[in-house]
């Protein structure tokens, strides 16, 4: 091929590339540019991307006997004040956090024992273990929730933190993934360790999870992106408490309470409930996608 | 001993949770598909394969099997050869590829739900971009005839888009017409940023003396060189795809639970709301118990088929 026709072909590359990223890109463009625009501008489809930024009135805010003055305001902070005030957006994003972090620390602390004696130790029945953790990587969560919800319903535990912890507190994947990891790690580390008088359990935290942190990491991505996205299994087990809602239920809950009309501050609370992940995959993407497409191997 | 006791309590946590979180939950589904069982009420009757039988005289269920087939076999083949596509234009580029894998890779990324309501407005039939551009593209003329196929000599007036022109445009999401089709797209939107990925780490492992000797054997164009080895190489990759993206469409609820709940009239109604829906809002526990087996006799049959194909693979590589 000759220097002129490959730089077409680029081009046309390029020119498929950047429709497709069209594509990709409109909910969001039209997720933001909804969260500045004020309701007029959204009604009529105008004012571009950023909308003219008009001061505007709160209708809300009025109704509750404030003077207008102090009611007046720019749309995208309106979008965003109501976003705050009206869902405990806040709360939301609290719950997320504290759900998405003990899920992580719980399948670490399970995980990593069992991992490391299915690597390195010789017990009674480690095949059958090793075994079972292949099945359990067959069983698909959707298949579960009913039946864990039932249970969980027996236990009086629905509307609880518990209820949506439980669940996911045992990863056979975390647990597959591990053992793979800890097999590459030499056994004259752990004998030297064991020489020194570690313990087996000072080992696992001590010698083993400061070599494991590269495949730690990726769990973690892989872990915490799947449980703050995660909308159907709080959607079961949560059924009217706000307080215990997490960000994606909470935004559900925002959609379904609204007339219908505040897409404003709805894509306002859509925007703050997604930015965070988005942000950190795009800070450190080879890392994101390396623990994303581990769900691959599930 | 003591040694044999830490190895004890190394593993049995684990293996304890296991039997009650993953295997017994398998086994309660499997006896409670065939009672009339309700969350709330003392007992229960054994009813025998009824709830099954529902399954298939129902026309309800019937529905929600071909929902349920019909979003796999569109959200399959096209998530896949996008991300096929997406993969083969990157990697040959010389620059800028990396920004379009970041910008493909958003979606798999982003919380679904949210993005499920940003698309829900931008198809929405009054504020909605989507359907603004396309009455738009009615009076600019290459467009209207490009998007009817007039310019190939079809008559509008057949065409959806002649139709939407002449009158409005369709309500993609309330109309039984198109809503799978639209909950399908968004599937697709989400779905093949992922294949993308997948098929890029693919392309990487294939050795380029490969290229070289086939076009030594003859391969000239870049078609001859893909059939002739870049399709056979991403064999695994494939496989790999194709199973994991029909087990996750297999799964699909986030979409149908916020925007279509099912309608309109069971058209969006999948198996995964269904069993929410069922046994979960209605306390039909039986009959949800019963999709909950199907469900996962379907998933089972997906992975053992993967795992067949692959071991397959290494017993002739």
């Amino acid at each position: 091929m000759n220097h002129q026709s490959k730089w077409f072909s680029e081009i046309i590359k390029h020119f498929i590339l950047i429709l497709g990223a069209v594509v990709v890109i409109l909910p969001f463009y039209l997720m933001l540019s909804f969260s500045f625009k004020s309701p007029s501008e959204i009604q009529s489809i105008s004012g571009g991307f950023f909308g003219s930024q008009e001061l505007m009135l709160d209708r809300r805010c009025v109704k509750e006997g404030k003077p207008e003055e102090e009611c007046t305001m720019l749309p995208i902070v309106y979008n965003y004040k109501a976003a705050f005030e009206e869902a405990p957006l806040l709360r939301y994003l609290l719950n997320g956090v504290i759900v998405t972090v003990s899920i992580f620390a719980i399948q670490i602390l399970i995980a990593l024992p069992c991992a490391y004696a299915l690597a390195k130790l010789n017990f009674l029945g480690k095949n059958i273990v090793f075994g079972m953790v292949i099945f359990c990587l067959l069983i698909p969560v959707h298949a579960i929730a009913l039946p864990l919800y039932l249970m969980l319903a027996k236990l009086g535990l629905t509307n609880t933190y518990a209820a949506l912890v439980i669940p996911w507190t045992i990863s056979v994947f975390g647990i597959f993934l591990m053992r793979q990891f800890f097999m590459t790690v030499p056994d004259d580390l752990i004998n030297a360790a064991r020489m020194d008088g570690m313990s087996e359990f000072s080992i696992i935290w001590k010698v083993m999870l400061p070599t494991a942190i590269p495949a730690l990491l990726a769990f973690a991505i892989f872990s915490v992106v799947a449980h703050w996205n995660d909308y159907y299994w709080p959607r079961i087990v949560i059924t009217g408490d706000r307080d215990l809602m997490t960000p994606p239920l909470g935004l559900r809950m925002f959609k379904s309470d609204m007339d219908g009309n505040e897409y404003g501050p709805m894509m306002a609370a859509a925007t703050i409930i997604v930015t965070p992940l988005v942000v950190a995959f795009l800070l450190a993407q080879r890392r994101f996608i390396e623990g994303i497409t581990l769900t691959g191997m599930k | 001993m003591s040694k044999f006791r830490s190895h004890f309590w190394f593993v049995v946590p684990a293996v304890l949770l296991m039997i009650v979180i993953l295997i017994v939950p398998i086994f309660v589904a499997g006896i409670f598909s065939f009672t009339d069982y309700n969350l709330g009420s003392p007992d229960f009757r054994w009813i025998g394969w009824k709830n099954y039988e529902a399954l298939t005289k129902y026309s309800s269920y019937k529905k929600m099997f071909s929902a349920s087939l019909t979003y796999v076999v569109i959200v399959v083949p096209f998530s896949v050869l996008l991300g096929l596509g997406a993969a083969l234009l990157i990697s040959s580029l010389r620059f800028g590829g990396e920004i379009y894998k970041t910008v493909f890779f958003l979606p798999v990324m982003a919380t679904l739900l949210a993005m499920a309501i940003a698309w829900e407005f931008t198809l929405d039939p009054i504020v909605g971009l989507v359907n603004k551009l396309l009455s738009e593209g009615c009076n600019t003329n290459w467009f209207y005839q490009l998007i009817t196929g007039s310019w190939l000599g079809f008559n509008p007036a057949e065409n959806w888009y002649g139709n939407a022109c002449a009158d409005r445009m369709p309500n993609w999401l309330g109309n039984k017409k198109y809503a799978l089709g639209a909950i399908s797209f968004i599937g697709v939107w989400q779905a093949f940023g992922f294949n993308m990925v997948l098929y890029l780490a693919g392309l990487t492992s294939i050795p380029r003396d490969l290229y070289k000797a086939a076009e030594m054997d003859g391969a000239k164009s870049s078609w001859e060189r893909f059939k002739l080895v870049t399709w056979p190489m991403l064999g695994p990759t494939h496989v790999f795809v194709i199973t994991i993206t029909s087990i996750r469409s297999f799964q699909v609820f986030d979409t149908v639970e916020a925007l279509t709940r099912g309608g309109p009239s069971k058209s969006t109604y999948m198996m995964v709301y269904a069993m929410f829906e069922k046994g979960v809002k209605q306390n039909l526990v039986g009959i949800g118990s019963s999709l909950t087996i199907i469900f996962l006799l379907f998933v089972l049959v997906l992975t053992l088929t993967q795992v067949y194909f692959v071991n397959r693979r290494v017993h002739y590589s």
